[in-house]
């Protein structure tokens, strides 16, 4: 007889996150710090260019964001007194958080000294003053900012900005040409139209779950925020983002991000109506590291969307949320996110010694020069530090982004009228001593712990603890955590699959077979499904049930070694020798190293010796 | 009696010299041009971020109110040359007269302090209003949803009837047109 077909492991439990993103940094000269005596004029050659140098010119200069230069005398001139109104209402340059504890790498705001410069260079009737003053203008590198890219992808289609109207969210889907593993040590996102782009995310979608939101292959599709489903313990881990005066920033030694073939990027891009209609086509640049990423950095969330009720007219409605580490990580950067009723936010980090630091503090939020902040060096964040989240919302009329007039209830949503609380930092977590193993899945577990905790009716927190355990090893406990994801989504397909899939590890197939047969009631062309449900199948003995389902299975993922192995091994048990043969043989050339589908082959050569020619 | 006659030559030629300007480069007063219809003047620079997202809005206006008033472009930075604001014009789709004004007269007749501003005289070519085209912009960054007064829309409307507008003067968020003197 030949050999059964293996149950492979159950395939793939998927884990939902949202949003990732990275940073980039800001570079320019350093200050100079020259003041003029009290009663000395004020002058642009002095005074003025070493400040417009140093904080405006890296955008506002030609193919920057900024719409106008600010290079010369005679640039600065025709916009002096704008200059110094933006400057005083901090509008300019755009840098939301005030100082706290911790540096980040590029802070962009003045001093109060340097505001209070502009202003009375403007009142003096913004002279130039001697040549010999006028500090070298800033050199910039033109083009690439790392030289040339080991890949240049670009968006398969433009997308229309129209002349007017409101900001617009869209979605670019870059397919990555690379055919292997490769790791990604830089990225310059070059977003298009810099005038029209307030800022843009990167985020990676390793499940191809993104397209299914296009029309068609490349058209990219409408949405401020997108969900990705990510693959359990692999969780998110670098930032990649875009704002105005980003230059690419490389990630340390031994930080790369895994770029696996078949991987999706998705370009989440704000964009903001100029007047007249803008094609916008961004691309991106790839710049490879030449070994493996051997630290792993990963994304925590903070979050309270639940929590979000405001009515109308509120001035101060706040939303907490707070986390205890339950291990040693380094902070490496943060990125706070509300949309445009968030006022004033704040990120602690209470210590174990009891001391509390100020992580962030934005007292002026404005959606649209959002950012994510890398600190100027990693902070320490020993074991038992209690991360807490502090936003407040302003409903009213006096905030002049609200998007609703007069005001009315907001609630959380994905939409930008809608809002949000949402803290993520990029840790990089450290081992116990003496401790083996990833320490990411201590993070991740109590971070899943803490959302059920929180949110006892939220499917994905329990979907998603759930996954977690399964992969440690702990079914009975996955089972519970699955059973109440179930009780609240009892059609979703992927929860479905999921506790099918536990139940096939537990051999107990007849339970499975109802689950994934709910799977597939919800989501017919649902690739795992028909592969667990084939498993399942052949667990029991019907193999003519397990050779359809798989035969589905390979229609949707024609490049699927495991799917084809196991309609190979199936097609044998039902004796169709020479139809097996060809799916272990295709098994084979798509995975050389498949040994289930090499063994299996070799006994359908024994089996069937009349077949072989 | 010589000297006196050479004297207003002398300030006829001052007063044509700070006229604005066509495209042409000729010497044009909006005020006199459309005898019969109320005048709407634009200011605007072409690169400030602000005054360019209103062209979808004003070019529609122009149409909408134009058997009524006649509008102009104003562009009062020197350093805009003919070239660039037509070719300012293509980019952004309008389809009004434009006018340099060099020597900021007209900016001086309308009162008018940022781009983009708009000033509206009536018949008689009495100043009616001047300020913000409406309320969108609340302060630099900060853009409603959609404006919620209509100052331009409302002036026009009072100038034709012959009435006063709601308002006379309104604020405007913008560039400041004094940078370029």
């Amino acid at each position: 007889m030949t050999r059964t077909v293996e149950a492979l492991g159950a395939s793939m439990s998927f884990f939902l996150l949202a949003i990732a993103l990275v940073l980039q940094s800001h570079s320019a000269p350093k200050p100079q710090s020259q003041s003029p005596a009290a009663n000395q004029q004020v002058t642009f050659n002095r005074d003025i260019a070493p400040i417009l140098f140093r904080s405006c010119a890296g955008c506002h200069r030609p193919g920057e964001a900024g719409p106008f230069p600010l290079l010369t005398y005679k640039d600065a001139k025709s916009h002096a007194r704008q200059i110094a109104a933006v400057t005083q209402t901090k509008f300019m340059p755009p840098w939301l958080p005030e100082p706290s504890d911790f540096k980040f790498a590029d802070e962009l705001h003045l001093t109060d000294q340097q505001i209070a410069l502009i202003a009375k260079w403007v009142e003096g009737g913004a002279m130039e003053g001697a040549a010999f003053d006028l500090p070298p203008a800033p050199i910039f590198v033109e083009g690439w900012q790392m030289g040339r890219p080991d890949l240049i992808i670009k968006a398969e289609r433009p997308y229309l900005l129209p002349a007017k109207g409101n900001d617009q969210y869209w979605n670019f889907i870059f397919r990555t040409p690379v055919n292997q593993t490769r790791w990604l040590k830089a990225m310059e996102i070059r977003p298009g139209d810099k005038h029209v782009v307030h800022h843009a995310n990167v985020l990676v979608d390793r499940t191809q779950s993104a397209r299914l939101q296009e029309s068609s292959p490349g058209a990219g599709f409408a949405g401020m925020e997108i969900k990705i489903e990510s693959e359990a313990f692999d969780p998110d881990s670098h930032f990649l983002f875009w704002k105005p005066g980003t230059v690419p920033y490389t990630e340390p030694d031994g930080m790369a991000l895994r770029l696996d073939a078949g991987t999706d990027l998705v370009l989440n891009i704000h964009l903001q109506p100029s007047g007249k209609p803008e094609w916008i086509q961004p691309s991106l640049g790839l710049y490879f590291a030449d070994r493996p990423a051997t630290l792993y950095p990963m994304l925590l969330q903070l979050e309270n969307d639940r929590k979000l009720d405001i009515p109308p007219g509120e001035r101060n409605f706040i939303v907490t949320d707070e986390f205890t580490l339950p291990a040693d990580a380094s902070l490496l950067a943060i990125y706070p996110h509300a949309h445009y009723l968030g006022h004033d936010l704040q990120a602690f980090a209470k210590l174990p010694d009891g001391t509390t630091k100020s992580l962030i503090h934005i007292p002026n939020w404005n959606l649209n020069w959002q950012a994510v902040y890398r600190y100027a060096s990693p902070v320490n964040l020993p074991a038992g530090t209690v991360i807490s989240m502090r936003y407040s919302y302003d409903n009213s009329n006096e905030n002049a982004l609200n998007p609703n007039d007069p005001p009315k209830r907001v609630i959380r949503g994905n939409r930008s009228t809608d809002e949000m609380a949402h803290l993520w930092l990029q840790v990089l977590p450290r081992s116990a001593p003496g401790e083996t193993g990833d320490p990411r899945r201590v993070l991740q577990e109590a971070m899943a712990r803490h959302n059920v905790e929180k949110n006892p009716a939220d499917f994905e927190a329990h979907y998603n603890l759930a996954a977690m355990l399964q992969a440690r090893g702990e079914l009975a406990d996955a089972m519970e955590q699955y059973e109440q994801a179930l009780r609240i989504r009892p059609e979703d397909p992927t929860v479905n699959n999921a506790f099918a899939a536990a139940n096939i590890a537990a051999s107990h197939p007849d339970e499975a077979i109802k689950y994934l047969a709910a799977a597939l009631r919800s989501r017919p062309d649902y690739f795992d499904a028909h592969y667990n449900l084939g498993t399942a199948l052949a667990m029991q003995g019907d193999f003519r049930g397990a050779v359809e389902h798989f035969r589905s299975a390979v229609r949707l993922n024609p490049q699927d070694a495991n799917a084809e192995a196991n309609l190979g091994g199936a097609l044998a048990e039902t004796g169709n020798w020479k139809e097996a043969r060809m799916h272990l043989e295709r098994a084979l050339a798509i995975d050389p190293n498949h040994e289930l589908a090499r063994e299996n082959l070799e006994q359908v050569k024994r089996e069937s010796p009349h077949e072989n020619k | 009696m010589g000297a006196v006659v050479f004297l207003f030559g002398f300030i006829l030629s001052m007063a044509a010299g700070q006229q604005a300007l066509d495209l042409g480069g000729s010497s044009k007063d909006p005020l006199k041009e459309t005898p019969g219809k109320v005048v709407v003047l634009i200011f605007v620079r072409t690169d400030c971020p602000i005054s360019n997202r209103y062209a979808p809005l004003l070019q529609e206006m122009s149409v909408k109110y134009g058997s009524e008033a006649a509008f102009w472009m104003v562009f009062p930075d020197k350093n805009e040359s003919p070239e660039r604001i037509r070719s300012y014009l293509q980019e952004f789709n309008y389809k009004l007269p434009a006018l340099r004004d060099t020597e900021h007269s007209l900016v001086k007749k309308s009162g008018a302090k940022v781009t983009p501003e708009v000033a509206v005289f009536n018949l008689k070519r009495d100043l009616v209003y001047h300020g913000r085209i409406d309320d969108l912009y609340r302060e630099y960054g900060k853009a409603r949803r959609a404006a919620t007064t209509h100052e331009l829309a409302d002036a026009i409307k009072a100038a034709n009837k012959g009435v006063a507008p709601p308002s006379a003067a309104a604020e405007g968020v913008g560039c400041f047109i004094s940078d370029l003197k």
